[in-house]
């Protein structure tokens, strides 16, 4: 009889250990996921491949652009977030391919496709050692997203185990939104000047 | 069942256990051998020295150094490195067989990748280098032909101690190294 209920209870343990095995095994997506860097809207952040400082961050409604191919309005349904930074590569030449802004609902955005033929847009910026460069990116994002938002930077939007910058950006608030911006060509070492309409 | 039995089964049942802990180590290094020495061969592992104004047997052909000019970047603190090579080639299927690789080192571990477009800056500090084709130049060997190239590289001005490493997918991993 006991030996029976022994059998019966070692069945039941084997159960449960490999029941709980299956709920924890990582998934693929997981196993590979971009090894994190945190750091902070102001802060020079240091990987070990780049480095990234981002400055400043203004909201807009809209983004007119000048000295262009042709001055253009961009409006959006949403905000236009503007980044500005500088990223240096720190032991091998490289381009920063992705940044997503990360909203506090875990929801994120791909930088704005719509402005990415400008200079010193991030994935057009070639990155050497020992070399800062001016950098700048844009998103449209919803206005719920813009408080709490993380900033994430990467070589690629997936590359497994690959370093991910994640610049906290406390500083933007929604009550900063403005009507409109100004992105011009820029003179001299950074390729664009931002100004309020 | 006999005392005699009940041992070997134990005896058994301990070396199934220890047996384990050898194979599965041993099918995991088997699994991953051919990716391991794959790996192993991509790196820059083998140098080979150059001195200045000698040619070198490598991958086929015999490289040298024909010219590393300095020219002014875009802003004040970056320099533009024009490095310029020659390969007479002997055997063109040794040198096709794999992608050309070019970077710029310094003396602290730095590694600059070749710029994509030369531009103005070495089209009118260096014309000749200007014309000249990029590593996949190689892809136009024939044998007893010489063919030049030409690589940029955006550096900063205070780098110092800058080698040109060249290397050739196929023959790997040797690599040539221009001081």
């Amino acid at each position: 009889m006991s030996a029976v209920l022994k059998g019966l209870g070692g069945l039941a343990l084997a159960a449960a250990v490999l029941y709980g095995m299956q709920r924890t095994t990582p998934g693929y997506g997981e196993i590979t996921a971009p090894r994190p860097v945190a750091g902070k809207l102001g802060h020079r952040l240091e990987g070990r491949a780049f480095a990234i400082d981002i400055a400043k961050v203004q909201l807009a409604r809209t983004v007119a652009t000048k000295g262009a191919a042709r001055d253009s309005n961009f409006t959006t349904s949403g905000v236009w977030v503007l980044v500005e930074g500088t990223a240096e590569a720190r032991t091998e030449s490289l381009t920063l391919l992705s940044a997503e802004w990360l909203g506090a609902n875990g929801v994120r955005y791909a930088m704005s496709q719509r402005l990415s033929s400008l200079p010193g847009m991030l994935p057009g910026q070639r990155l050497e050692p020992g070399l800062p460069m001016p950098v700048l990116m844009a998103f449209e994002i919803p206005e719920g997203q813009v408080a709490g938002g993380t900033l994430l930077i990467a070589r690629s939007a997936w590359a497994p185990l690959a370093e991910q910058a994640r610049v906290d950006m406390a500083g933007a608030k929604p009550a900063d939104i403005r009507s409109g911006l100004v992105l011009a060509r820029g003179q001299g070492r950074v390729p664009w000047t931002v100004s309020a309409e | 069942m006999t005392a005699a039995t009940g041992m070997s089964e134990r005896c058994r049942y301990w070396l199934s256990l220890a047996a384990l802990a050898v194979v599965l180590p041993l099918a995991i290094v088997v699994n991953s051998w051919d990716s391991l020495s794959e790996w192993r061969r991509s790196e820059f592992r083998t140098p080979i020295a150059v001195e200045r104004g000698t040619t070198q047997a490598y991958a086929g052909a015999q490289w040298q150094l024909t010219g590393l000019t300095r020219l002014p970047g875009a802003t004040p603190e970056t320099t533009l490195i024009v490095a310029e090579f020659d390969a007479a080639v002997d055997d063109p299927a040794l040198l096709q067989a794999g992608p050309c690789a070019v970077v710029l080192t310094d003396d602290k571990g730095r590694r600059w990748l070749p710029v994509f477009l030369p531009g103005r800056t070495v089209r009118q500090g260096r014309p000749a280098a200007a014309d000249k084709p990029r590593c996949y130049g190689l892809a136009r060997a024939e044998k007893g032909k010489t063919i030049t190239m030409a690589e940029t590289f955006t550096v900063p001005e205070g780098a110092t101690g800058l080698a040109l490493s060249i290397t050739i997918g196929g023959a790997r991993p040797a690599y040539l190294v221009f001081r």
